[in-house]
């Protein structure tokens, strides 16, 4: 396990990469379409369709393919558990982004939280 | 506009997303497993690995589950901040585990566990941040 260890650890820290951006494509393109939430089948197949013609969502998708293919190979080496766990990188990945480019707005204690996150995963990775 | 809160419904969404995430990564892993032998050292043979993945059934169930979730996460980021969607979907923590556990026969130190549970810790704080501040803005 421990052999290729870092290599493995900068494959996950990619695929969180790509999927960090594919997220923020999809919600910018989820935010300029102004749906009001519905359990209406009919209102949310429109919903779906109209996102669909959005590029940005398709820019999204190719780095969403990207993360699957890098991911698979993770997965191929090591167990899934661990895997998923250094894969949860991706939220401060999140955090970040939908700070500094989506404009949300949150406070410390999300930071605080983010943070306990990250030492899970050092913990998970050193196990 | 509506109110940024996490609803029972979307709840519920997350939830049903998450246990598909689950699932799909259930998927994912038995495609890759077919593989495991496979020597990837160059770009050639990586192609070659995913020209075998993406032969196997499972890998195929899997992406259908991805389109069904895709759906499911549309109508929850349509309500919610990315920023909260994200951590609030972290019940795959639970479930991959268990699900690696019983179905995949692999095994989990208790220092891993500890591990998950300062990332579940972590998670539970990082939601309460957003409904504190949805508190206020109310």
């Amino acid at each position: 396990m421990r052999e290729g260890l870092l290599l493995i650890l900068i494959l996950i820290a990619l695929t969180s990469l790509c999927d960090t951006v594919n997220q923020l494509f999809l919600k910018s393109a989820i935010n300029s379409l102004n749906f009001t939430p519905t359990l209406d089948v009919v209102k949310i197949f429109k919903f779906i369709s109209a996102l669909l013609v959005k590029p940005r969502l398709w820019l999204g998708l190719v780095f969403s393919l990207v993360s699957l293919s890098i991911w698979l190979l993770v997965l191929s080496k090591v167990d899934l558990n661990f895997a998923f766990s250094a894969d949860s990188m991706h939220y401060i990945f999140i955090a970040l982004a939908s700070k500094l480019i989506l404009k949300e707005k949150f406070g410390s204690l999300r930071w605080v939280g983010t943070g306990l996150i990250v030492f899970g995963i050092v913990i998970v990775s050193l196990s | 506009m509506f109110k940024k809160k996490v609803t029972l419904k979307v709840f519920l969404l997350l939830i049903a997303s998450d246990v598909l995430e689950t699932v799909i990564q259930f998927f994912f892993k038995k495609s890759a497993l077919t593989q495991s032998n496979f020597a990837v050292v160059n770009l050639a043979t990586a192609l070659g690995f995913l020209k075998a993945v993406f032969a196997s059934p499972f890998l195929w169930a899997g992406l259908f589950t991805v389109a069904v979730v895709f759906i499911i996460w549309s109508l929850i980021l349509s309500k919610i901040d990315l920023s909260v969607a994200v951590p609030i979907a972290s019940f795959s923590y639970i479930f991959v585990p268990l699900v690696s556990i019983i179905f995949l026969g692999e095994k989990i130190t208790i220092l891993r566990w500890a591990g998950i549970l300062f990332v579940l810790v972590g998670v539970v704080l990082v939601s309460l941040s957003s409904k504190e501040r949805t508190v206020q803005v109310e």
